[in-house]
């Protein structure tokens, strides 16, 4: 291959075991971070360490199977998201509408689902889960179109553009879409057969009842696509250089409008695939504050990744495991929130977008 | 860039007039040199000036005019050398010195900030006093003053960015002369202006050098200087070349000192096709007689909507490289980006072969832009997707809908080794290269496609010998296969060493001038603008 005539070209194993000795690095970062956390709330160290571990990964005595797919479960939702930031921030664009996006990824599903209950289940899925995914996208058009026509950058529109989807929401749910008695903020159950199946049969999993559903066989779907678009298409090549310099991507006769409503409308179809796989995999309801914010973690979940997709991926995985670690923390140890949770991904996401800043510094910039 | 010319003795330094002037400088810079990296920017230059003289320093691009000044007003530091201020040594670390020392620069690009009103801008250098309470009156009143007694009336509620280019260089240099600077430093101060303003600007030049001030004036025009200063100092290549009265001197000693000894021809591939393509007849192909490439009364529009380039006309033959110099600022980039396609032209036409130009199918193009990091490059990317930007894009490298990863890989590493591009690796980001080895990439991917019509814009800017030869190498290299080159360049002796036939570009106008016959002064002539069209015989 051409890699050997070069010198210092890196092979495969070196890569793999410089990623190794980094993700080493985090975890002892991250452990002396609990440690400390640990002792200024007056919690001993190692039980909390425990149940942190217990909540996300498992124990002997309770098993692996259960805590472990649902540290999964959660990793789905801010995979997607995940993915949709990485997309848009590639291209240049620092969208902060994941939220947004989602949000309105589900109320179109939802409003399919009243409208076409009559349908099969399976035909009435995929009419869900396309319809989340174009109302997800046009919502990311949105705001593409307003930084290309009207140059509003996409930081202000897409935040404006969270609250309205937001705010569709809460009407939707207290109108058109309300369950049957008009009492709850809330749509009536979907139809059983519209949901995502789960996957894993108990006789699998020591007959626990795991809740892990289809959606995560979509993430992991999504996670190759994504990568294969940005690192092996003309498209993503393009998307790429259009984020790193517009002047040069110029040069190379890119049009950088049409590059960039593709991206806005990839990102948030990626972000309506997420709110209707959590809809019709996990609550099954539409109910008025359906996000705890997947849209706003999305963003450190793509920087931990490195806004690589698999990096996304396994950041999302981390931040699953510690949502699930950190209220299983909560729920057994005395003058612990899972509030701590936040503290945690704060600090993660800061220990690592430093570290990298002072890895950049050190290399320096330029020797020309 | 080193080359011929600097092995000869600069001409002229030994005619300088000594100066009969009485009195003892304001302000004497001695033995300063600044070297960035391996480039020296300034060579033991020696400058001085009096009070109530306006001093010109003249020099081609890169010849180390703005260096030289930026080592005065505190922006850069110098290497060695001393600068003695009133008599006494004084050590210029920041500007904020220079500003205490009464030393302040009318910047090219002004420092102010387009979003404030006057008054905002003008009381900017206010120091901050705790316990003080600031008024915006108070601070701009000033340089409010000093405008009102140079006659000029500046309303101190208008935002900047909606007065004209002339009133905010008024704002700047009123907001100079409100520190009570006691030396004027102006930075290439006309470019911007209309003649005009020009006219104004002298005046009030001569203004201040009759209140005492001393006033230091960038130019590399030669009429201006002849107009307005009273000493000229004059760098090339980082080294003073001469200092003399204007009474003494005139516009032909200028353009010689400022360009030098002619080159000898050192490159003997040149010699293969330097004559002219209508002299060959019929010995050659069609092409190399009839025009390939035509510009045909084309004019641009620049960014900010004024022409920058009038009625130009081209013919060009396949194989030969036209040469295009000139300082920069006089439509170069506009020229460059109008015949690649990437600008709109407002009128005229391109033709290539009798047929519309069109860059993106015919023909193929190759250019080379001026700011590698800017436009250039996407450096935070690796070498190897730098090295593709329109690879990546044709067809030829697609596998269905996928990029032929494995092909572009090796067209990569092909281009790294034909280009000898000294990287850590592929997969190494762009920035982490040096200057040289960052433009290897620029080039490499200009000419891996074999393009018939080559735009190279300071091709060899910042480079290193080796770097510089490399690059001109695969220009000729480019040529001998028949391609059209168009080479834009600052460098007189790049324009020399290269092109079958040159022109130079000032104020928009193309100028044809056999750079080999003319005399340097007629060229020094017509780069200081003094001469317009017309030619040299």
């Amino acid at each position: 291959m051409s890699d050997t005539n070069l010198p210092n070209a890196p092979t495969p194993l070196i890569t793999l075991l410089r990623a190794l000795a980094k993700g080493v690095t985090y975890s002892v970062g991250l452990t002396v971070l609990l440690v400390l956390t640990f002792l200024a709330l007056r919690v001993p160290p190692m039980e909390g360490l425990a149940k942190i571990w217990e909540g996300a990964i498992g124990s002997k005595d309770d098993g692996y199977w259960y805590p472990l797919t649902e540290t999964l479960l959660k990793a789905i939702p801010l995979t997607l998201t995940g993915l949709s930031v990485v997309v848009a921030w590639r291209a240049g664009l620092f969208s902060i509408g994941a939220e947004g996006q989602l949000t309105i990824g589900i109320v179109v599903a939802t409003s399919i689902a009243k409208l076409g209950a009559h349908l099969p289940g399976t035909l009435l899925a995929i009419f869900m889960l396309i319809g989340a995914m174009s109302s997800g996208a046009l919502w990311g058009l949105l705001a593409a179109w307003l930084r290309i026509r009207r140059n509003v950058q996409e930081v202000i529109s897409t935040i404006m553009l969270n609250y309205i989807a937001l705010q569709i929401l809460a009407w939707a749910v207290e109108g058109p879409l309300q369950e049957a008695t008009h009492v709850k903020p809330q749509s009536d159950p979907l139809p059983t057969a519209a949901l995502l199946p789960r996957i894993l049969p108990m006789s699998l999993t020591d007959g626990i009842q795991t809740r892990l559903h289809l959606g995560v066989v979509f993430a992991v779907i999504a996670v190759i696509m994504v990568t294969i678009y940005l690192f092996r298409t003309p498209g993503g090549f393009a998307l790429r250089l259009i984020g790193q310099n517009p002047e040069a991507a110029k040069l190379a006769r890119l049009n950088a409008d049409s590059i960039r409503l593709k991206a806005m409308a990839l990102s948030g179809a990626l972000c309506g695939l997420a709110g209707a796989i959590e809809l019709m995999g996990v609550t099954g309801t539409l109910y008025r504050d359906f996000s705890p914010g997947w849209g706003y973690t999305a963003i450190p979940v793509a920087l931990l990744g490195g806004l690589h997709p698999v990096g996304a991926a396994f950041s999302a995985l981390f931040f699953g495991g510690l949502t699930s670690g950190t209220s299983n923390l909560a729920r057994f140890t005395k003058g612990v929130s899972s509030v701590l949770v936040y503290v945690i991904q704060g600090a993660a996401v800061l220990a690592v977008v430093g570290a990298r800043a002072w890895k950049n510094r050190k290399a320096g910039t330029e020797v020309d | 860039m080193p080359s011929a010319r600097d092995t000869a003795l600069p001409q002229g330094t030994l005619e300088a007039q000594p100066n009969s002037q009485a009195g003892t400088p304001l302000l004497k810079m001695e033995g300063i040199t600044k070297r960035f990296g391996e480039n020296t920017a300034l060579s033991r230059v020696d400058f001085d000036i009096r009070a109530g003289e306006i001093h010109a320093l003249l020099g081609e691009n890169g010849a180390g005019k703005s260096t030289l000044m930026h080592v005065l007003s505190g922006l850069l530091r110098p290497d060695s050398g001393s600068i003695i201020l009133n008599g006494s040594p004084v050590r210029i670390a920041s500007p904020q010195v220079a500003r205490k020392n009464g030393i302040a620069m009318v910047h090219q690009h002004f420092a102010l900030v387009p979003a404030f009103t006057v008054a905002e801008n003008l009381a900017l250098d206010t120091e901050a006093r705790f316990g003080k309470r600031f008024s915006l009156t108070e601070s701009s009143r000033p340089a409010l003053e000093r405008a009102h007694a140079l006659g000029w009336s500046l309303d101190p509620s208008a935002r900047v960015s909606s007065l004209p280019v002339g009133t905010q260089q008024r704002i700047e240099i009123v907001k100079a002369l409100a520190t009570n600077a006691k030396l004027l430093i102006f930075d290439e101060p006309t470019a911007v202006l209309s003649p005009n303003e020009v006219e104004e600007l002298f005046t009030v030049l001569r203004r201040l050098r009759d209140e005492g001030s001393g006033v230091i004036l960038i130019a590399h025009k030669l009429a201006e200087i002849m107009a307005v200063a009273d000493r000229v100092t004059v760098l090339r290549r980082g080294a003073r070349v001469a200092s003399a009265q204007i009474s003494n001197t005139n516009p032909e000693q200028l353009a010689e000192w400022m360009i030098g000894e002619k080159p000898t021809p050192v490159l003997p591939e040149k010699t293969v096709s330097a004559s002219t393509p209508s002299e060959l007849g019929d010995e050659l192909p069609q092409d190399r007689v009839r025009a390939v490439f035509q510009a045909s009364r084309i004019s641009v529009l620049g960014d900010r909507g004024e022409t920058a380039i009038q009625d130009l006309n081209l013919e060009l033959h396949a194989g030969e490289i036209y040469g295009v110099a000139g300082v920069d600022g006089n439509g170069q980039a506009e020229l460059a980006e109008a015949l690649t396609g990437l600008r709109p032209l407002k009128s005229g036409t391109l033709t290539w072969r009798g047929e519309p130009f069109d860059p993106k199918s015919r023909p193929i193009t190759g250019y080379i832009p001026q700011d590698r990091r800017r436009v250039g490059l996407a450096v935070t990317m690796s070498v190897e997707d730098n090295l593709l930007f329109d690879a990546s894009q044709q067809p030829k490298y697609r596998k269905g809908f996928l990029l032929n990863i494995r092909a572009l890989r090796k067209l990569a590493a092909n281009l790294i080794e034909q280009f000898d591009i000294r990287t850590p690796g592929v997969n190494a980001p762009a920035s982490s290269l040096s200057g040289g080895n960052q433009q290897k990439i620029v080039v490499a991917r200009a000419l891996h496609n074999r393009p018939e019509w080559i735009v190279a814009m300071n091709p060899t800017r910042g480079l290193d010998i080796g770097a510089t030869r490399f690059v001109h190498s695969q220009l000729r290299k480019a040529k001998a296969e028949g391609a059209i080159v168009l080479l834009i360049s600052t460098d007189l002796d790049e324009v020399q060493t290269l092109a079958d036939r040159s022109a130079i570009l000032s104020a928009g106008r193309l100028t044809e001038v056999a750079l080999e016959g003319a005399s340097q002064t007629d060229i020094g002539l017509l780069l200081g603008g003094v001469k317009q069209a017309g030619g040299v015989e």
